[in-house]
C-alpha cells in the first residue's frame, strides 16, 4: 500500500513556505514581530501535534507554550535546508517526547504493560469515539506513535517523516504498519 | 496482526488499505471474496475512532502564543503610548497595538503575501509614523500596491484608534512567484 505523497504536509490551509522563509529570516535577525507572526501562523499545527502525541489538552497547551518560547532561541539552529514546517515538526515531536519522559516515573512503557486507554463501557457515550482514538494513539510506544502521528494523522510523506525522525523511509513504513496493527488490536478489545 | 484470512490474503494489507481510507474492495479477488469483504467491513468499523482523531482539527487555545510572547518580551518593554484627549479623560493606546493593527490592515490588501509593521519614532501625542515591510505577489504594479497599502493602513488606524498616521512608509522587501 502506498500513500499519496503531497508536496506539503497536510495541515493549515495557509501553508506558505515562501512567507515562512521570509519571516524566519527576519526573526533570525532579531525581529520579534516577525517571529510572533511566524508562530501565530503555525500555532494550531503546534497544538494539534502536541495533542495527538500526548492525548491530553492540558499537556498539549503546556508543550505548545514551551515550543513557542523555545523556538525563539532555537531558530538560530535552523539551517534552512528543510522547510520550516518540517523542522517545526521535529521540534514539537521532540518536546512532546521529553515532556512524556519528564512525567514518567520509571523506565519505558512496553507493548505488554501500557495501560488500556479507555473503558470499553464508556465507548457508548456520545463523543467518546474521538476520546477513545486519542487515548489509544497516546499510549502507543513512542517509536510507533511518532511515525503514526506524522504520516497517518498529519499527512506527512514517508520521506518527510524519515527526515523528522532521522530514520530510514523503510523504518518509517515498518513502524507505521506495526502502529496500525497495534491500534486495530486495541480497538478490537474495546468494541 | 500477521494473520492470513481464510482466503490466503494478508490481514495487514487489508488493515493498511482501510487505514489509507480505501475500505471498499479494491481488486477482483476482494470483490468476489466474502472473507475479504467481511474483514474490510470489520476493520473499517474498528478504525472509526482513529478516523475521528484524523478528522479532528483542534485550534490552539486563546493565549498560547500571547503568554509565550510575553515571556519572551519580558515585562514593561513597551512603554510607548499614544494619547488622545477627550472631554472626560484621556485614552492611551500602546505603540504595539498600532503596530499589530497596521500589520493586519496591510496583510489584507490584495497582492500582499506577508507584511510586518513598525513605528518610526513610536507614537507622539496623537500622531504616529507607521512603517510597513512586506513581500508581495509577483507581477503587479508595486507603486500602486504601495499606494493602496498606505491608504488602507492610514484610514484603518485613524478609524480604530483616533491616532493620526502622518506618514505610512512602505518597503517592498521581496516578491514571491
Amino acid at each position: 500500500m502506498t500513500r499519496p505523497e503531497p508536496a506539503e504536509p497536510a495541515g493549515e490551509d495557509d501553508t506558505d513556505p515562501q512567507a515562512d522563509r521570509w519571516l524566519v529570516e527576519k526573526a533570525r535577525a532579531g525581529d520579534l514581530m516577525a517571529y510572533e507572526m511566524l508562530v501565530r501562523r503555525h500555532r494550531d499545527r503546534i497544538y494539534r501535534i502536541a495533542l495527538r502525541m500526548l492525548g491530553n489538552p492540558a499537556d498539549a497547551d503546556d508543550v505548545a507554550q514551551d515550543v513557542v518560547i523555545q523556538l525563539w532561541t532555537a531558530l538560530s539552529g535552523f539551517a534552512g535546508t528543510s522547510s520550516f514546517t518540517t523542522w517545526l515538526y521535529r521540534v514539537v515531536v521532540n518536546r512532546c517526547l521529553n515532556h512524556r519522559r519528564g512525567q514518567r516515573p520509571v523506565g519505558e512503557l512496553t507493548d505488554a504493560d501500557h495501560p488500556r486507554a479507555a473503558d470499553p463501557a464508556r465507548r457508548v457515550m456520545a463523543g467518546e469515539e474521538l476520546q477513545a482514538g486519542m487515548a489509544a494513539v497516546a499510549v502507543l510506544p513512542e517509536h510507533l506513535r511518532v511515525p503514526f502521528v506524522l504520516v497517518q494523522l498529519e499527512g506527512l510523506t514517508y520521506r518527510e517523516t524519515a527526515a523528522v525522525t532521522k530514520v530510514s523511509e523503510g523504518t518509517v513504513r515498518g513502524r507505521l504498519a506495526r502502529a496500525r496493527a497495534t491500534l486495530m488490536d486495541e480497538m478490537r478489545d474495546w468494541s | 496482526m500477521t494473520d492470513r484470512l481464510t482466503c490466503g490474503r494478508d490481514a495487514d494489507v487489508l488493515v493498511a488499505q482501510v487505514a489509507d481510507g480505501n475500505p471498499s474492495p479494491a481488486d477482483d479477488h476482494q470483490r468476489s471474496c466474502a472473507h475479504c469483504q467481511a474483514a474490510l467491513a470489520e476493520f473499517a468499523r474498528l478504525w472509526a475512532p482513529v478516523r475521528a482523531v484524523a478528522q479532528h482539527r483542534p485550534r490552539a487555545p486563546e493565549g498560547v502564543v500571547d503568554d509565550a510572547m510575553r515571556s519572551i518580551r519580558g515585562v514593561s518593554t513597551d512603554p510607548d503610548f499614544g494619547h488622545i484627549d477627550e472631554g472626560q479623560g484621556q485614552t492611551r493606546i500602546a505603540a504595539r497595538v498600532v503596530m499589530v493593527l497596521a500589520r493586519h490592515l496591510a496583510g489584507r490588501v490584495p497582492g500582499v503575501r506577508v507584511a510586518l509593521s513598525g513605528l518610526v519614532a513610536g507614537v507622539a501625542g496623537h500622531s504616529t509614523v507607521v512603517e510597513i515591510t512586506l513581500a508581495a505577489d509577483y507581477g503587479q504594479d508595486l507603486v500602486a500596491l504601495a499606494a493602496r497599502i498606505r491608504a488602507t493602513v492610514a484610514d484603518g488606524i485613524r478609524r480604530h484608534t483616533g491616532l493620526e498616521p502622518v506618514a505610512v512608509m512602505v518597503h517592498v522587501d521581496d516578491v514571491f512567484t
